[in-house]
């Protein structure tokens, strides 16, 4: 079946101690692994791109397609608990880009780094926290992974710098890291994420000519979902062919709704860093099928025939469910099996995000500084005083 | 594109109040502990949850300026941008998403009622967006920007300190950028947490060459707002968000001015000064009365309405 491939690198440790699926058909012989085409990436001021044929193992398969399968339903638990005012404030999700999350992590190692705007749900899991964590932080609860105080768009996690919610903002940032790793000398990348809106920002630009200038190791990846909140690109950009708006860096336009797409993409240009060749650029050309947040209907500046279709015909699990079944590498039996454990481990957190108790008042005003010693915080009164402990 | 410009409605919600777009008003009991017991105050601060309190109180149907409306926050604001369309032929308003009519509809029916060349989008660019309204407003064209939050005026920060304020200064006089006016919700709304929730007047108190100025009702949100577009040094001009729709009083239909620089004696008081500008107002409102009430406390309540220049004289008149 073809030369062996690493198994591909980086996906959660935390996911480690997961039980495999249970083979229900004992007697059932599923292929180890299987070629499949994929797309080939339009490419900018590159000679060639990633391979356009690419090896899925059976193991690897069921892997992401089960990370996938959370971060949907995760997604939209949180959806419905939104709705039942349990998650108050901002909650900006992810469902239909899940092969971007999936595929840029399978495409890295956990030692190399990502950041990215608010639409962050999907990376906090598959840069390795638990869907307990992340939802207690959506309720804002003690339990969750930033206290109960950062809520849906500062979540963070090793090697996984948030969760932003200026857009553009965290681009520069993204350069930053990616200078931290070629001066520390370790071989790690840095992808730095941001929308197709964010796109028109400054201050990119400012990170494409430093990141250009010293040769950062820093993969610039514009998820583009065709709209910023409720502008269409083509409102919005003089050009929409965002890969190649790093101009003198080099880019690539990945089909982003095919997890194996964007994950040769990644390796691609995780290689391309690596070696020392300076920044690249990818597109990830994606869709949500939720508005921009749960304030946005989502249906007013689109119409729900494109966002049907969508689902129909590109939508990521989908495309590497049919891919599986059809080379013999998982059979649907097995698969809706993982469904009912993903279902399960959803509802389990979800009833401990509802159940933990808020984080106390007395930690309202901490880690404001790093001091020491602890001092005083004025509150929306002048007798109301917080304690600063850091 | 039809599609799109059809419904306000569904947009309207975008970022606006929670879920369901009601403004909750809390009851203010740990206020009141807090006035009343302070030594006791944190510890029970430290079991209550201490929320946004205010009740808007409208002013009296003003009899000067002729007929008059009930309009909230958000349509005297549309009133004060279509009379100065409507007045001012050079007049453009520009920002994010300000064509359909904007996501706290400030905006709503001026782009059919003026042409999408008078109110247009800008892609998502706030230092972008200063900076082509200081051009704008060099050629002598009034320029009316908006930044969809207060919290996003920072990449902007340099366009207006640097540039848009010292125009006229160091241009001797030769050139200036007065027909700038810039537009942001402000303040907090009791979800809007770290990035929907500023109010950045600070940061610019200290800017010689601009103007600030926070009003705290319709009735003075229209007038403020003409006064800063027809005034010739630029301007920001704050709208506190939580007043978008929770704040509706009879406000004329035609144009008229509230001056900048004069602060305004909301009540006079022989004991105590307070001093507050925006939803503060109301609250101060409310404080002077518990504290007449309560302490026998005689509360003067000054609504400063421009932070930059400020009314020195009214706030230190004896």
């Amino acid at each position: 079946c073809g030369t062996p491939v690493p198994s591909s690198g980086g996906l959660i440790a935390g996911y480690a101690h997961q039980k495999p699926p249970r083979v229900l058909v004992a007697s059932r012989n599923f292929a180890n692994d299987a070629t499949f085409e994929i797309k080939k990436c339009d490419l900018h001021r590159l000679e060639e791109g990633p391979p356009v044929t690419t090896v899925l193992t059976r193991e690897d398969g069921l892997r992401y397609y089960r990370m996938m399968q959370t971060v949907r339903r995760m997604e939209l638990k949180a959806d419905q608990l939104y709705k039942q005012k349990i998650i108050r404030g901002f909650c900006h999700l992810c469902d239909g880009q899940e092969a971007c999350c999936v595929g840029l992590e399978a495409g890295i190692n956990p030692t190399d780094h990502l950041i990215t705007a608010y639409r962050a749900h999907g990376f906090t899991f598959t840069r390795g926290l638990s869907v307990r964590e992340i939802l207690a932080e959506l309720t804002g609860r003690r339990g969750g992974c930033a206290k109960g105080k950062g809520g849906s768009m500062h979540m963070y996690a090793k090697n996984f710098y948030g969760g932003n919610g200026i857009v553009g903002a965290q681009v520069p940032l993204g350069a930053g890291i990616a200078l931290a790793c070629k001066y520390n000398g370790k071989d790690e990348v840095c992808l730095t994420l941001y929308g197709d809106g964010a796109a028109n920002q400054g201050q990119i630009f400012e990170a494409y000519n430093m990141a250009a200038l010293w040769k950062l190791p820093c993969i610039f990846i514009c998820e583009n979902n065709r709209y910023g909140m409720g502008t269409s690109v083509e409102r919005a950009a003089a050009s929409t062919d965002y890969y190649k708006r790093g101009d003198f860096i080099p880019g690539l336009r990945v089909d982003g709704m095919d997890i194996l797409c964007v994950r040769e993409a990644t390796r691609f240009a995780a290689a391309h860093c690596r070696s020392g060749k300076g920044p690249i650029l990818m597109e990830l050309q994606t869709y949500r099928y939720h508005g921009h947040s749960m304030s946005d209907p989502g249906v007013s500046y689109r119409t729900r025939e494109e966002i049907q279709e969508v689902r129909s015909k590109s939508d990521p699990i989908m495309l590497l469910k049919d891919r599986m079944v059809n080379s013999n590498l998982a059979s649907v039996e097995e698969l809706k099996e993982i469904d009912v454990e993903v279902r399960k481990e959803i509802e389990d957190a979800a009833q401990f995000a509802t159940a933990d108790p808020e984080p106390p008042l007395e930690e309202l005003g901490y880690h404001i500084y790093s001091s020491d010693p602890p001092f005083e915080v004025r509150g929306a009164n002048q007798w109301i005083k917080f304690k600063s402990i850091s | 594109m039809a599609a799109f410009a059809a419904t306000a409605g569904g947009l309207l919600r975008l970022r606006a109040a929670g879920s369901e777009g009601q403004w909750r008003r809390l009851r203010g009991a740990g206020l009141l502990r807090g006035l009343l017991q302070p030594e006791s105050a944190t510890g029970v601060a430290a079991q209550r949850r201490h929320v946004a309190h205010f009740t808007f109180q409208p002013d009296p149907e003003p009899r000067e300026y002729g007929q008059t409306q009930k309009m909230n926050l958000f349509q005297a604001i549309t009133s004060a941008l279509d009379n100065s369309l409507a007045k001012d032929p050079t007049a453009v308003i520009f920002g994010e998403d300000v064509a359909f009519g904007g996501v706290f509809r400030c905006t709503v029916g001026l782009r059919d009622k003026y042409g999408k060349d008078r109110v247009f989008n800008t892609p998502l660019c706030e230092q972008g967006i200063v900076g082509f309204g200081i051009g704008i407003a060099v050629t002598g064209a009034t320029a009316i920007a908006e930044i969809q939050f207060a919290d996003y005026i920072f990449p902007a920060f340099d366009q207006i300190v640097n540039e848009a304020a010292k125009y006229r200064y160091r241009s001797g006089d030769l050139f200036n950028c007065g027909s700038l006016t810039i537009r942001a919700p402000w303040g907090c709304v009791g979800h809007g947490a770290l990035y929907h929730s500023q109010s950045p007047e600070a940061f610019f108190a200290h800017c010689p060459g601009i103007k600030v100025v926070v009003p705290r009702s319709p009735f003075q949100a229209k007038g403020l707002l003409l006064s800063c577009i027809e005034d010739k040094n630029p301007c920001i001009f704050f709208e506190p968000k939580i007043l978008y729709r929770a704040a509706v009083e009879q406000v004329p239909v035609e144009p008229y001015n509230v001056p900048l620089s004069q602060a305004e004696v909301i009540q006079e008081g022989s004991d105590v000064t307070l001093v507050a500008w925006g939803t503060q107002v109301h609250v101060i409102r409310e404080v002077a009365a518990m504290a007449q009430e309560k302490l026998g406390v005689s509360c003067e309540v000054i609504d400063l309405r421009t932070i930059l220049p400020w009314d020195v004289d009214t706030v230190c008149k004896v």
